[in-house]
């Protein structure tokens, strides 16, 4: 198997399923978690305006009820959140996050009651400042409730880098090609659709000896057929 | 094998899937989204088996595309299709009435005997300063002005004083719900903390029981003192046998984390967090649960001053000994059948 660079060189998390499979999870970072969290503040600190608006006029059953709200939102709004099928938090969803399991599994409700109750922990001393601490020095971006808790925040979807291969006419390569000298060059067919002609056509020019014999300018062409040939056109 | 070739041999049972994987999706927002348009459903509903089928194909042939390199938009493909068919296949369902009464049958009152030690040892940090601050308070109630300012002694005295209309606070009669509410917050965050900051080495669940037993005795000292008692102990015994027993569970809970990354035995640091994490998890369900009732009790039984005292120390006797015999006997019997049969 070609040994994913992305596990060393990227902060990308793998997990084996039972069928043996390598999940890869994309743990979010700082920035994003930090805008989820402040989305997430804003609703909660509307949320409870408006509960104050109402209740206020109930006198002390309202207050009660008032305080149970603060509570509730204080503490389970995340985890209500996290067990229902987006398994994020409105600000989460909305900056394309979700929480599972390290396993890659959704998040069970104890795993997001341990990783809520230590947001406290996480807090301190002010502001998020430890599990600020914790997410810039961990390359999984766990803070204190997720290492607790055996969860991950993660990026939903990922972009989409590579395309359909560009239409181009079959052509054996020069020479015999190695697994990974195959896989690079039918990467880069893949990714014609998000790079300049002049880029694209300077990668190709890297592959000289495979193309050989073309004429300066007409690399891309050349290349792009050796793909076609590779994954099976002939 | 070509890639090309491998994909046409293999689109239709990827197609297959996608749409299996589909219909049980839009299944399972449905509740969540019912106001925006249902998507057709088209096919019937798909066979459980053929799922989990379609699904360990799909892994195979993920694995062979990655061994064999092939092109990132088909190895993409069956990643995202592999990554939602686990999702769903690995879903827990068992969420509901039956998973409750495990719990609260079986699960809670079997951690509590499981975590025995932590549960003596936080009932020590607890109960120690609160005997000994009772004493100290007793014998010389000028010491609590070394705790409490003088406003808030003067403010509790009242409270608990002769000519109380209700107990423990000067109020109407609506603000029971008010109080309900007040110490749903005031008190579950309390137990809150005390678990979670037991994560510090265990140091913040010390702190937090050490605290509030000296806060508790201190007062419970000073209003016997003055000749109080019987009030303040016929408001407090009743919802005390929830609410005294959950602080100190939760900081059992608490001390179990901590010791999980002081000692972590022969696991690492992390693995053994995780563990102690998971099942000192269940401890807090059954403190929530508890301070829940305690907060009932407190805010329309305890403060009823219509009550006579004899009636909540009876009452009161009672919670404490269904407490303390559901913390330690709930579910032993049927523990020890399923242990014994699996032994067979």
């Amino acid at each position: 198997m070609i040994p994913l660079p992305a596990a060393t060189l990227d902060t990308i998390f793998v997990s084996e399923t039972p069928e043996g499979i390598a999940l890869q999870l994309r743990p979010a970072g700082v920035m994003a978690r930090s805008y989820a969290c402040l989305i997430d503040a804003l609703l909660r600190f509307v949320v409870i305006v408006a509960a104050m608006a109402v209740l206020s006029a109930m006198s002390r059953f309202g207050m009660g009820v008032f305080l149970i709200v603060v509570f509730a939102l204080e503490w389970f709004y995340p985890v209500l959140f996290e067990l229902m099928p987006g398994a994020a938090t409105p600000g989460k969803r909305a900056v394309g996050l979700r929480v599972v399991m390290d396993s890659g599994l959704p998040i069970t409700p104890a795993a997001s009651l341990v990783r809520n109750l230590l947001r406290s922990i996480d807090f301190l001393p002010v502001g998020y400042a430890l599990g600020l601490v914790m997410l810039l020095v961990r390359p999984d971006f766990k803070r204190l409730g997720d290492l607790a808790a055996g969860t991950l925040v993660v990026h939903g979807r990922s972009a989409h880098l590579d395309g359909p291969l560009p239409d181009a006419e079959p052509a054996p390569p020069a020479r015999p090609l190695s697994t990974r000298e195959q896989a690079a060059i039918v990467a880069w067919a893949g990714r014609a659709a998000r790079l300049t002609p002049e880029r694209l056509e300077e990668l190709a020019a890297l592959a000289g000896p495979i193309t050989n014999g073309a004429a300066p300018g007409s690399h891309t062409a050349r290349l792009a057929g050796v793909a076609q040939w590779l994954v099976g056109r002939r | 094998m070509t890639p090309l070739q491998f994909e046409a041999d293999y689109a239709p049972l990827w197609a297959e899937l996608d749409a299996a994987l589909t219909h049980v999706e839009a299944g399972r927002k449905r509740w969540s989204v019912s106001l925006r348009k249902r998507p057709a459903q088209t096919a019937e509903p798909p066979d459980a088996a053929r799922l989990a089928a379609l699904y360990r194909a799909a892994c195979e042939h993920l694995a062979l595309a990655r061994s064999r390199a092939y092109p990132v938009l088909l190895t993409s493909r069956l990643e995202s299709l592999t990554e939602r068919a686990h999702q769903l296949i690995y879903r827990r369902t068992d969420y509901g009435a039956a998973r409750l009464a495990q719990l609260f049958l079986l699960d809670f009152p079997n951690a509590v005997r499981a975590h025995s030690r932590y549960v003596l040892v936080a009932g020590l940090v607890f109960g120690l300063p609160l005997v000994l601050l009772g004493l100290a308070t007793y014998f010389d109630p000028g010491f609590i002005l070394t705790m409490h300012d003088a406003q808030t002694v003067h403010s509790y005295e009242q409270m608990y004083g002769p000519g109380a209309h209700s107990i423990g606070r000067d109020r109407g009669a609506d603000s029971d719900w008010m109080m309900f509410g007040f110490y749903i917050m005031n008190n579950i965050s309390i137990a809150f903390k005390c678990f979670a900051s037991g994560i510090l080495l265990g140091v913040g669940s010390l702190f937090f029981l050490a605290y509030n037993g000296i806060v508790a005795g201190s007062l419970a000292g000073y209003l016997t003192a003055r000749g109080h008692g019987e009030t303040f102990y016929s408001f407090v015994v009743t919802h005390g046998a929830f609410e005294l027993t959950a602080i100190v569970l939760s900081g059992a809970a608490g001390l179990r984390l901590g010791h999980a990354l002081l000692a972590p035995g022969r696991r690492t640091r992390r693995a053994a967090l995780e563990l102690a994490a998971r099942e000192s998890a269940v401890l807090v369900y059954g403190v929530v649960a508890m301070l829940l009732i305690a907060a009932g009790l407190e805010a329309f039984w305890s403060s009823a001053s219509w009550i006579a005292p004899a009636v909540k120390f009876a009452a009161g006797g009672v919670c404490w000994v269904l407490v303390i015999a559901y913390l330690v006997g709930q579910g032993r019997a049927r523990t020890a059948a399923a242990g014994a049969a699996r032994e067979d």
